[in-house]
């Protein structure tokens, strides 16, 4: 099952951008690692459709800083259309190793990370126990959105 | 004031020192704070990436725990802020989504209304009422040069996270920090690429290598600037320079490394707190010869 792209961001959206790259120059995660970048992602959605787009293990590589949505001068909600291409990419099984353990973790305790020794921790800095995670309601809603269509827990 | 404290994962379970040093700033500056079982935000950078529907939904399900309590929702991380406004400013725009979303949370007989906002404790602080108290708490200056950090979810995109001060161009620069800090006598000192992501995500998802580079960028232009220490308000963003300066110094021996603080524990050191009081005793880089050069031991 696919996700409907166009329900999370308005098509028409990418034919308002004219490739200045403003976006892939403030880019963070494109100095420094091999990235597909804002303006290169928009280009090969008109080019070769998202369906393309989705395969390409690079459109992980990124901050989610948001900044390229920040500077754009023609105010095209990249954000929304990098997150409905990721949901899509993880659906066909395009997600990174470290993020698919990140989210069975917190599909199965109800945090993002791992509790270890923490009463003791907490009790030198003086803090109580911390309180435990409603973690059947939260199992219960992931399931109801169908979170395991894309990552099993 | 009382609030809902919505703690996260990171700052209770990674850096409780956070958490004890704003609990104690908040006790001692009159903001009451409400505990509550809570789940993860969920992250912005991490399962609104792979399934958006259940990044809402969960949200939601938080977001409905302080609506319950009719408490609005204190945030000490630039991440869970994030979520919370924007699933919050989604919900209550959108009717259809609301619906969808409280078919999902009726089993578990939650109702999600759109009653409450959600604040970040740096928006707290900044408050008139609690600068006044601040002012009048407060025992010592702390006289150094600071750099601050924001952390891109605090603000981006900003006409979520702060849709009411939009500059005419529609952008927003967050200063409030800068401000805070210079009430307690710190110098906020300027510097290039302030604005931009300290890597974490990156490292999280994609490259730890490539994360560090940018902190390594970024560290480079704060030193430029002859900056004492860096102050954040994520402890995504403190790990990565607190960590990533200790992995960058194994493979650039002659690097010094600049201390980095959470928010809450300048506020309460400049309270006549002490530096175990505020959890700085945990901290990797380590700031007591700076602490020891303007009079705290």
């Amino acid at each position: 099952m696919t996700v409907k792209l166009w329900n999370f961001f308005p098509r028409e959206a990418l034919y308002e951008c004219y490739q200045c790259a403003r976006c892939t120059g403030s880019c963070p995660a494109l100095e420094v690692a091999e990235a597909l970048g804002p303006r290169e992602t928009i280009l090969k959605c008109l080019n070769l459709g998202h369906d393309e787009v989705v395969e390409d293990e690079r459109l992980w590589v990124c901050c989610t800083c948001n900044v390229c949505e920040d500077r754009c001068p023609q105010k095209i909600p990249i954000s929304d259309l990098l997150v409905a291409l990721r949901n899509s990419a993880a659906r066909r099984g395009n997600i990174p190793d470290k993020l698919q353990i990140a989210i069975e973790l917190l599909a199965k305790t109800g945090r993002s990370m791992i509790v270890h020794q923490l009463d003791e921790m907490r009790a030198h800095h003086g803090l109580a126990p911390l309180m435990p995670v409603p973690i059947d309601e939260v199992r219960e809603v992931l399931k109801k959105t169908k979170l395991d269509d894309v990552i099993e827990f | 004031m009382k609030y809902a404290l919505f703690l996260g994962c990171a700052i209770p379970i990674k850096y409780p020192g956070f958490e004890a040093a704003t609990r104690r700033v908040c006790e001692r500056l009159g903001i009451e704070l409400v505990d509550m079982p809570f789940a993860c935000c969920p992250p912005p950078t991490s399962l609104k990436m792979v399934h958006h529907d259940s990044w809402l939904a969960l949200a939601a399900l938080n977001l409905c725990r302080a609506e319950e309590a009719g408490l609005d929702l204190l945030t000490l991380c630039s991440g869970c802020v994030n979520t919370l406004k924007e699933a919050n400013h989604t919900l209550k725009k959108s009717d259809s989504k609301r619906r969808k979303i409280n078919r999902i949370l009726e089993d578990q007989n939650h109702h999600y209304k759109g009653t409450i906002e959600v604040t970040h404790i740096l928006d707290v602080l900044y408050q008139d009422s609690v600068v006044e108290k601040l002012i009048k708490e407060m025992s010592l200056e702390l006289p150094m040069k600071i750099g601050c950090h924001y952390g891109c979810h605090y603000f981006r995109p900003p006409k979520i996270m702060y849709p009411d001060e939009l500059s005419d161009s529609e952008s927003y620069v967050p200063v409030k920090m800068d401000h805070l800090l210079s009430i307690i006598g710190m110098e906020p000192t300027e510097y290039s690429r302030k604005f931009l992501c300290c890597g974490s995500p990156l490292g999280a998802n994609a490259d730890q290598d490539a994360g560090y580079a940018i902190v390594k960028e970024k560290l480079g232009h704060i030193r430029e600037r002859h900056i004492d220490a860096l102050s954040v308000i994520c402890p995504s963003c403190f790990e990565q320079f607190d960590m990533g300066q200790i992995a960058l110094s194994r493979k650039f021996k002659d690097q010094s490394k600049i201390p980095i603080f959470y928010l809450t524990q300048l506020v309460g050191l400049s309270m006549g707190m002490t530096p175990k009081e505020v959890g700085l005793d945990v901290h990797r880089v380590k700031s007591k010869k700076l602490l020891e050069s303007i009079g705290i031991s």
